[in-house]
């Protein structure tokens, strides 16, 4: 990274300063610094400029931040609503609503009760008949079929796949397509919770909604399942947008067998062993990376 | 962006205070936003404002940054580098919100708003115009700079590392030191006259 002249760039002192520089780097540069008066000198004017801005930077600004008091007690709300259960109300408030609305509801659960009754005499009536439509679990599997799903690319840029985290650039597929990837797997009667229709090349990675790029992912049953892949593709943006890996590698290797990608980029054989992914968050990796306080040992 | 009426966010926040919003204890989940939220709602604050928006939109877009976060996590989503990750979200959702703002022409000029915030301590008389003379000419040298290298500064300034900051702007680990680099040259040549 230094530059092989007689003295340091900004940028090579800054790199130095912010801890950014690889050791070999820093240390020749430490034993530059502590020969060269020009470049110390250089040195102490970027810390003075960097004072200079943080102090400008922070005058500026900290007067205009409210007190954090009714934003957090506002989160804490929000938070607490979006962690309920989807169900509402109590016997209690039941109780307290008028006569006309509780006789309008006595009427719905009648209605209710009555089409759950005629479902499940549909139900029953259909398991006499000869089975027809099995749920079917054959085209399941953790790598796809490549002559089904190949994998599909769209025209990127590596600043379109960086502008956005990767969990953003992902959207449901429609049902339509779902139905259509089932089909052409041979899965009839496909249970939700079982399956994921997963993009084999991720939108985050420059991955297109089209059926070659599709299929049905097993989603709990496998050690190698959807979950497991997710963290691959945040892996492998997260390489990309480093430029420590480049787009087209990253797209083949998801593409081809994504269980290799994965063991390769996350150096593990088994999911959730490597040291890049799950970290527990009492590690104190994490809490570095954090830059979280570490309690000192009682 | 969803932006609650004023009696909604009153009643969830009173809610909040007397603890009447949810009969369960938070998880650990939504304590982990909460630490992350105390931890890092000022330096987020100040680098959305930064981009020239009100405090008032400032402050929504760190809810929206939080509760996505709580999906985030809820969803089983990897936890490497929430710094990380919280800053990126809420630079793309300042951004969106920016552009918003300047399609319903109400942006608060950012060079107005910038020079409405200027120090204003209690000093020597003397010393504080020097004072104020030399954050001026810094302040002019900031706003001139291109957006992505005024980006690595705040970003820098919030304490985030080189390879937070290319993730959060989308750009190389070079262009974040460069930009660093030539933005404090330009600064240091400002302050010296």
């Amino acid at each position: 990274m230094l530059r092989k002249t007689f003295h340091l760039s900004d940028q090579d002192i800054l790199l130095v300063l912010d801890g950014e520089a690889s050791r070999i780097d820093a240390n020749q540069a430490r034993a530059h610094l502590s020969a060269c008066w020009s470049c110390r000198s250089r040195l102490a004017a970027l810390e003075s400029t960097i004072g200079d801005f943080v102090s400008l930077h922070q005058r500026s600004l900290d007067p205009q931040l409210p007190v954090a008091t009714g934003s957090l007690a506002l989160l804490k709300a929000r938070l607490a609503e979006a962690a309920a259960p989807p169900s509402s109300g109590s016997w209690r408030q039941f109780l307290q609503i008028s006569p006309a609305h509780r006789t309008a509801a006595y009427i719905c659960a009648v209605v209710f009760l009555g089409a759950l009754g005629a479902a499940f005499l549909r139900q029953h009536s259909e398991l006499r008949r000869p089975a027809v439509a099995e749920p079917s679990f054959a085209g399941a599997t953790a790598i796809p079929n490549h002559k089904l799903t190949p994998g599909a690319t769209r025209p990127v840029s590596i600043g379109d796949v960086c502008s956005m985290p990767h969990e953003e650039v992902v959207r449901d597929v429609p049902s339509s397509l779902r139905q259509q990837v089932f089909k052409e797997y041979g899965i009839v009667n496909p249970h939700p919770e079982d399956y994921e229709i997963d993009y084999l090349i991720a939108p985050g990675l420059g991955g297109t909604e089209d059926i070659h790029n599709l299929w049905p992912e097993p989603s709990n049953s496998a050690a190698w399942n959807a979950h497991v892949k997710d963290s691959l593709e945040e892996r492998l943006h997260e390489l990309v947008c480093d430029g420590e890996l480049d787009l087209p590698t990253a797209q083949k290797a998801i593409a081809s067998d994504w269980i290799t990608a994965y063991k390769k980029y996350f150096g593990a054989d088994k999911p959730g062993t490597s040291s890049k992914h799950y970290l527990s968050r009492n590690d104190s990796k994490v809490a570095e990376t954090l830059a979280l306080p570490l309690k000192a040992p009682a | 962006m969803l932006v609650p009426q004023a009696d909604t966010i009153q009643e969830l926040a009173f809610r909040a205070k007397a603890g009447t919003g949810s009969s369960a204890k938070p998880s650990a989940i939504e304590r982990e936003i909460i630490d992350l939220f105390e931890q890092f709602r000022n330096p987020l604050l100040r680098y959305v404002i930064a981009f020239g928006l009100s405090v008032h939109d400032g402050e929504e877009i760190i809810q929206e940054v939080f509760l996505a976060l709580f999906r985030h996590l809820k969803a089983g989503k990897p936890e490497r580098n929430l710094r990380g990750w919280i800053f990126r979200v809420a630079h793309n959702l300042a951004l969106k919100q920016r552009l918003a703002n300047r399609k319903a022409q109400t942006v608060l000029n950012f060079d107005e708003a910038e020079a409405d915030r200027l120090p204003d301590q209690a000093a020597d008389p003397e010393e504080q115009a020097a004072s104020n003379q030399r954050l001026q000419r810094l302040q002019a040298v900031v706003r001139a700079l291109p957006e992505q290298d005024r980006c690595c500064l705040y970003l820098r300034a919030e304490g985030l590392r080189y390879r937070e900051i290319a993730a959060t702007l989308g750009i190389s680990l070079g262009a974040v030191s460069l930009g660093l680099a030539r933005s404090l040259a330009r600064m240091e040549r400002a302050t010296q006259g």
